[in-house]
């Protein structure tokens, strides 16, 4: 508690000399970034000077994949505190919004990804418009309820393949790089998902956000259009889960309603966000990381997926408690965070 | 005198609890008019129907001759309608300052995604919050600071909007006396400027020392409405406060 210093000056206020907003961080944390990306945009060159190349760029892949799913549901699930459990449902609009026109009439998707994630915004829009009239526990259940819906909706639908789902021909190139196109959208989707976070963060939006995660009537009265917020937020953190789904599925060479519509994928976000730390920039990126390496880690060394399960929930328990805020809420208010990962 | 604020046969229920009962009063324009009662009597709840907080039973709210009822309370504080909590409600988790600006969120692309604060809104922040004597607290955490603080920071907050009407919900509520005595203060000045004030108080000496009009509740009902020495003398404001009614 600060004293009630100010009393001292009776009734004239005290004149305040400069109080200067504090400074950001500086320019470090720009090159440790600048540094990542290039390395990243070299990798997939990489192929004459790396025996496990194929490994290395489909789990770069599909980490870059999981950054913008995890970034993107923090818009959401973070800076308002509307935990979604629903958000796979972008992922498979995307995958199908692209798969249609690729089985059906050879559209690359690469020309429809942007396609896909306009078709997640539209989908979010209206999902909001009837989730958000509810809010906690509530609010989850009407986001499995939707994705439960998606499923049943998919299942039966011939022409999008019902339960056995569309196979997808490969990318018309050369097997040795087939990789490579999938690493560069998925990392156009992870910085396009980094971007949009950090620039809601730093605006009125993202504080309206974060206003309505701590009191959401305090927020209105104060003069936040909540509802509208809301679902903007919904409809902006489900464009880049559509995009990544529309080239998953793309790179998989199938779509499926059950390899999109599952609360697993889901929850998948929602840990890696909560791990990281959820509300900021860079705790989604970080927990994607960390949770990748360790799935890697327990499936060549376990191989089975229910240890993986075990491993995560472990890694859940074990973070929280030494990181209540996620590795980097905690971090940041330990001020222990490195410049470079504080872009709050 | 004008009435500014007008509310019309307003009928709140929750569950058996009848806590707003057939309520209509005028808040007369330029005023400082505070709202008593023992606690229960519904005051609170009073001040929930005006800015929508909750949704009324029935009745109506009129604010500068529109009928406002049912709008939601962002657009009711952009018409001009300020208000403040009982129990603070700052964003402890965002600055001072953040507080300040919060309110300002616009619907527009410009104002959703252009700057967190805007040069003007800090510079008006600033001179609200050391019209408050806490500006030298702007970057600090809200949760940082004291109750009484918190009570300042709620109070020139809600001037950000520039509103016509500001609902005070007990402001002096745990408030030291130093604190309170700069608060009243600053109630006065911005009165003398034509900003109208609609109070609910229990500290019956500032009541009586700042209100032009005053209104008794008790029992969701409005009693009697009428100027600080009317109520004074009334014996059935005595019953009320010994529950007598
Ligand atoms: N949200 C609510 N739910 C149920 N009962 C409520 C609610 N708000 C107020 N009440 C009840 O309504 C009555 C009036 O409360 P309130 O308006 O807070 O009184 P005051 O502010 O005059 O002390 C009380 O009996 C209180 O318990
Ligand atoms: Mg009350």
């Amino acid at each position: 508690m600060i004293e009630d210093r100010a009393d001292a000056g009776g009734l004239e206020p005290e004149v305040v000399e400069a109080v200067a907003a504090p400074k950001g961080p500086g320019r470090s944390r720009w090159g440790v970034v600048a540094v990542l990306l290039v390395g990243l945009l070299l990798l997939p060159l990489s192929r004459p000077f790396i025996d496990s190349y194929n490994y290395t760029v489909l789990l770069a892949t599909n980490g870059l994949m999981w950054i913008a799913l995890a970034s993107s549901w923090n818009i959401l699930g973070g800076y308002s505190g509307y935990i979604s459990l629903g958000h796979a449902v972008f992922l498979g609009v995307g995958g199908y919004v692209a798969a249609v026109p690729l089985f059906y009439y050879g559209v690359s998707p690469f020309l429809t990804a942007l396609a896909g994630g306009l078709a997640a915004v539209a989908l979010g829009l209206v999902a909001g418009l009837i989730t958000l009239r509810t809010r906690g526990p509530a609010f989850i259940i009407s986001t499995i309820a939707l994705l439960f819906m998606f499923l049943l909706i998919f299942e039966n639908i011939d022409y999008l393949g019902g339960t056995a789902g569309l196979p997808l021909p490969v990318v018309p190139i050369s097997r040795d790089w087939l990789k490579a196109p999938f690493f560069y959208a998925m990392l156009i989707a992870a910085v396009g998902s980094i971007v949009l976070s950090y620039q809601v963060a730093h605006s009125k939006f993202g504080l309206g956000l974060r206003a309505i995660a701590e009191d959401e009537t305090k927020a209105e009265v104060a003069g936040v259009p909540t509802r509208f917020y809301k679902i903007i937020a919904f409809a902006l953190s489900a464009f880049w889960v559509g995009v990544a789904g529309a080239m998953w599925g793309y790179s998989l060479a199938f779509v499926r309603p059950t390899l999109f519509f599952t609360v697993a994928i889901s929850a998948q976000m929602v840990l890696m966000a909560i791990i990281g730390g959820r509300g900021t920039v860079a705790g989604p990126v970080i927990g994607a990381v960390l949770i990748v390496a360790v799935n890697e880690f327990s499936l060549t060394q376990f191989g089975s997926s229910e240890i993986n399960i075990l491993i995560s929930g472990v890694l859940l328990v074990t973070v929280l408690l030494f990181f209540p805020l996620g590795i980097v809420g905690t971090l940041r208010e330990k001020r222990l965070l490195p410049a470079f990962l504080d872009w709050d | 005198m004008a009435v500014t604020l007008e509310v019309s046969d307003l009928n709140k229920s929750f569950g058996g609890i009848h806590a707003v009962k057939d309520c209509s009063f005028g808040v007369e324009d330029g005023s400082i008019t505070s709202l008593i009662g023992p606690n229960g009597a519904g005051k609170t709840t009073v001040f929930n129907l005006i800015n929508h907080v909750i949704r009324p039973d029935s009745g109506t709210v009129r604010f500068e001759g529109r009928d406002v009822t049912g709008k939601m309370p962002h657009r009711l504080t952009r018409l001009g309608i300020g208000r403040t909590f009982q129990v603070t409600r700052t964003l402890g988790d965002m600055t001072v300052l953040e507080n300040m600006v919060v309110g300002s969120s616009g619907t527009g692309v410009r104002s959703m995604f252009g700057s967190r604060m805007l040069d003007h809104e800090v510079e008006r922040a600033m001179e609200l919050l050391e019209f408050v004597g806490i500006a030298e607290y702007a970057y600090t955490n809200a949760e940082a600071l004291s109750y009484g603080q918190r009570k300042l920071l709620e109070f020139s907050a809600v001037l950000m909007s520039g509103p016509q009407i500001v609902l005070l919900d007990e402001p002096a509520g745990g408030v030291n006396p130093s604190l309170l005595t700069r608060m009243v203060a600053r109630i006065r000045e911005l009165n003398a400027n034509g900003l109208t004030f609609f109070i609910v108080e229990h500290n019956m000496d500032l009541v009586m020392d700042i209100s032009d009009s005053v209104i008794v509740m008790a029992h969701g009902e409005v009693l009697l409405h009428g100027s600080p020495d009317d109520v004074q003398s009334d014996r059935r404001v005595l019953d009320a406060y010994l529950g007598k009614v």
